[in-house]
């Protein structure tokens, strides 16, 4: 607080003790400041919601739509994934660190309109499944295990297949993605896939 | 042209356009077809998975008259594979439609 405004402070409330002003000035810094930062927080996980994601149709036409009817979306058990669940880390520094490049979407949204049309984004389709696969990869597909962990999967109810398969790619250092990817969304044609990308160490 | 060059002419190109839209390929059915067997989880079209990529796959065959024959072959009788140096048993398309068997050999081979 600078003199002039604590001045100013005493000037109006003569009679306070300085005890008081500055407990009261406290008080008052902690309300508002606690509630910056409730409105803030209630602000990144409205960013997060389905809702929002798909209010810009690059992501309703395109990927949201490829999406509908997959196994991360309709299954027997109604457990289901929306955007953020796969594409936002959960984790506090991650996030807001993600939150911060997603300005260049709104960016791409607005201003350059990159992929406003069909066309436009099957021709970048492979570059943006290219940002995907290289962070999973990076974060040993951090997200993917956000819902599936690998220490859970009962060996009793998964295939025999999945079982050999899980073996041997936990073996080979592989991460979940190396594999499971074009599930959600439609695979781009051509290009290296996952286990093609030199990512770091994998 | 005479009249018969031209009914010449013009009964070749019908055939070959007959024989072209016998051959075309309805990638969409094929795709769900693929889809529903369960291909698409070893199989990327493009990309390396655990098995190889179709395009892989059409390369492999080109050229080859009788790609179309072992083609289906491969699909219809569970052939044994060699996955990660264990052999296991390769996967049918789960249909017993010929029509929609010659459609899905034809899309891999074209892609």
């Amino acid at each position: 607080m600078t003199i002039k405004a604590w001045e100013s402070l005493r000037n109006r409330c003569a009679t306070c003790a300085r005890t008081t002003l500055v407990g009261g000035t406290v008080v008052v810094a902690l309300l508002v400041g606690g509630l910056l930062m409730a409105a803030g927080a209630a602000g990144l996980a409205g960013t997060n919601t389905e809702k929002f994601c798909i209010g810009c149709h690059e992501m309703r036409e395109n990927v949201y739509a490829e999406f509908k009817g997959t196994i991360h979306d309709t299954n027997r058990s109604g457990v289901r994934a929306i955007c953020s669940d796969c594409h936002v880390p959960r984790e506090p520094v991650p996030m807001l660190i993600r939150k911060m490049q997603a300005t260049f979407e709104l960016w791409g949204h607005f201003v350059t309109g990159v992929i406003d049309t069909k066309e436009k984004f099957e021709a970048h389709r492979y570059e943006l499944a290219k940002r995907v696969w290289t962070r999973m990869k990076e974060t040993d597909s951090l997200e993917c295990r956000n819902c599936h962990h690998a220490d859970a999967m009962s060996s009793e109810l998964q295939s025999e297949r999945a079982r050999s398969r899980h073996a041997k790619g936990k073996a080979e250092g592989m991460t979940c993605i190396d594999c499971h990817f074009g599930i959600a969304h439609k695979e781009p044609e051509g290009g290296p896939g996952p286990q093609e990308l030199k990512v770091g160490n994998r | 042209m005479s009249l018969k060059r031209t009914a010449v002419v013009g009964s070749v190109l019908l055939l070959w356009a007959g024989g072209a839209a016998a051959q075309a390929v309805d990638a969409s059915a094929a795709e769900a077809l693929a889809k529903k067997s369960g291909c698409l989880g070893c199989h990327s079209v493009t990309q390396k998975k655990i098995g190889p990529a179709f395009k892989e796959v059409a390369a492999r065959y080109k050229g080859k008259a009788d790609a179309e024959q072992k083609l289906h072959t491969h699909l219809t009788t569970n052939p044994k594979v060699k996955v990660g140096g264990a052999e296991e048993e390769h996967d049918s398309l789960k249909t017993k439609n010929q029509a929609d068997i010659r459609n899905v050999v034809r899309w891999i081979l074209s892609r």
